[in-house]
């Protein structure tokens, strides 16, 4: 198979409202910052790969139609994907298979979100005939299963709080980050309202809008650009609702960590990956995902947490940007993740690198926990 | 099997959000000057001249913020007659959809052309801009173009 890298990553900055934009303007920001780090020009760019939520966050439909000048996509092929949350990854996934296939020399793939021109959380709860109308948000269909996660493994509360604080810290290491609260920590996150219980205000992810993109090339084309090697990636999905699913501890997210690090050829995660950026929306997901990708035993994940192994200054770093706990652009959450992982082995993050970061990993999922997507990057091409 | 027939159902499912739209530094000068009874087109490096507006061309892929008036008249481009509107048409006589290509401008724009016969309207024959009186900052206040021969 033809060898794929990340040769630059773009962000546009995270915040509630991006007002000063539209739309269009929002995602070339982030496309011009991929460029400019990649070094390469629009001609370079062979194929477009967008990828945003649901169409009616901002009620454009189709809106690679809209956006095609914007992105760049005039006289080239340009590809649409959605995979709900997860979106961001799994367009980073098609946006490197299309390189891996040969197919294309360089592809330019593009993420987005503008939360503020509507409500995303009323935009998943229609009324839909013959379904009650219960109204629970993202937050309140997840908090049942953190409480699952909790009984099995006797976790203390206080593991959610310490991992709420901790991603804001990181966030204030990461200018781009939307939320900056100064002198967060875990009693910060304890005295906040109870949102949906057990999950606190501060435990939360929150409404941002941004975009982030990437411009993925194959081996011949690097030069002696920085690069991000993609050594594994992989989707798997899910039913919303198929009986004996473990929304706790997803068969899909175990499948697709197992196919990456047979790729990269990874047989222990926990010490051969250096640091990771994994999609954490409400606190809790962090122990229950490290669990999932198996970077420890099951139930031993909140260990973790609270011995600070998870830390920037940890032996396994995760969430170093602040993750999705600190800036949600929905559709580019997850590619922000994949993005954080190849800066993370360029040696690019900044006040949030990871020391000697090799090997990163980036995560993200979607819909009911059912849509997982997930790469292991590499600052080696063997 | 059962012999017993399924009643088949069916439920009323009504869609419908609010959204904000964030229209942006360019785009919102080409509204507030349509509120202001002028069209503005974008203007490319190579002198091209985008009428509607564009943020980016779709060629050069450059951002367009230098913007010109262009208009208020221009030419038929090609055009459809609507002999019956519908009740979701905006004009309620007979009309035409026309792409209309303003004074300076190289791009034509969708619109309609209203108060004229059929047998009046060719391509290449000149209309100009009806003005809205109560303008919304958007490309209604544009009632719709005729002819102006």
């Amino acid at each position: 198979m033809i060898q794929a890298g990340v040769i630059g990553v773009g962000q546009t900055n995270y915040d509630s409202k991006r007002r000063d934009v539209s739309m269009a303007g929002l995602v070339r920001e982030a496309i011009d910052h991929a460029l400019l780090a990649a070094d390469v020009e629009w001609d370079a760019i062979d194929a477009v790969v967008l990828g945003k939520a649901p169409d009616m966050f901002e009620g454009v439909v189709m809106p690679e139609l809209y956006l095609a000048d914007a992105i760049g996509a005039v006289g080239k092929p340009v590809l649409r994907v959605h995979t709900a949350g997860s979106v961001g990854g799994s367009t980073a996934v098609i946006a490197a298979s299309h390189v891996c296939s040969g197919q294309f020399k360089t592809v330019l793939t593009v993420t987005f979100e503008k939360q503020s021109e509507s409500n995303a959380t009323w935009a998943l709860s229609p009324r839909y005939p013959y379904s009650p109308h219960i109204n629970a948000g993202a937050g309140g269909y997840f908090a049942p299963f953190i409480r699952e996660y909790i009984r099995r493994y006797d976790a203390p509360e206080h593991i959610g709080w310490k991992v709420a604080a901790k991603d804001r810290q990181n966030a204030l290491k990461n200018p781009l980050a939307h939320l900056q609260i100064p002198g967060i920590d875990e009693k910060m996150v304890s005295e906040t309202p109870m949102l949906w219980e057990p999950l606190r205000y501060l435990e939360s992810c929150p409404s941002s809008d941004g975009a982030c993109a990437m411009v993925i090339t194959s081996e011949e084309m690097v030069g002696s650009r920085k690069v991000a090697w993609i050594k594994g990636m992989a989707l798997r999905s899910e039913g919303t609702l198929s009986a004996g699913r473990d929304e706790v501890n997803p068969q899909a997210g175990i499948d697709c960590a197992k196919d990456i690090y047979q790729q990269a050829g990874i047989h222990n995660p926990r010490k051969e990956i250096d640091c990771a950026e994994i999609y954490v929306p409400f606190s809790w997901y962090e122990p229950m995902w490290l669990e999932n990708l198996g970077f420890c035993e099951l139930g031993e994940g909140w260990k973790l947490t609270d011995e600070g192994v998870t830390r920037l200054d940890g032996s396994l770093p995760v969430n170093m940007s602040g993750g999705v706990l600190s800036s949600n652009p929905i559709g580019a959450s997850g590619m922000i993740r994949f993005g954080e992982a190849a800066l993370q082995v360029m040696g690019l993050a900044e006040d949030h690198q990871v020391e000697d970061a090799n090997i990163a990993m980036g995560h993200a999922y979607g819909g009911a926990a059912q849509f997982f997507a997930m790469w292991i990057v590499s600052s080696s091409k063997n | 099997m059962s012999e017993t027939k399924a009643t088949l159902l069916k439920a009323p499912f009504e869609l419908s959000y609010k959204y904000k739209r964030s229209s942006g530094p360019i785009m919102s000068q080409v509204f507030e000057g349509l509120a202001k009874k002028k069209i503005l087109g974008s203007k490319s490096k190579a002198n091209k001249v985008y009428a509607p507006a564009a943020e980016y061309d779709p060629h050069t892929r450059e951002a367009l913020t230098e913007l010109i008036e262009v208009g208020p008249g221009g030419i038929i481009e090609s055009w459809s007659w609507v002999h019956q509107p519908s009740n979701h048409h905006l004009i309620q006589t007979p009309f035409a959809f026309a792409l209309i290509k303003l004074d300076g401008a190289d791009t034509a724009m969708l619109h309609m052309i209203s108060d004229c016969e059929k047998s009046d309207l060719a391509i290449g024959n000149r209309v100009k801009a009806v003005w809205s009186e109560t303008p919304t900052e958007s490309i209604a206040d544009i009632q719709h173009f005729i002819l102006d021969i």
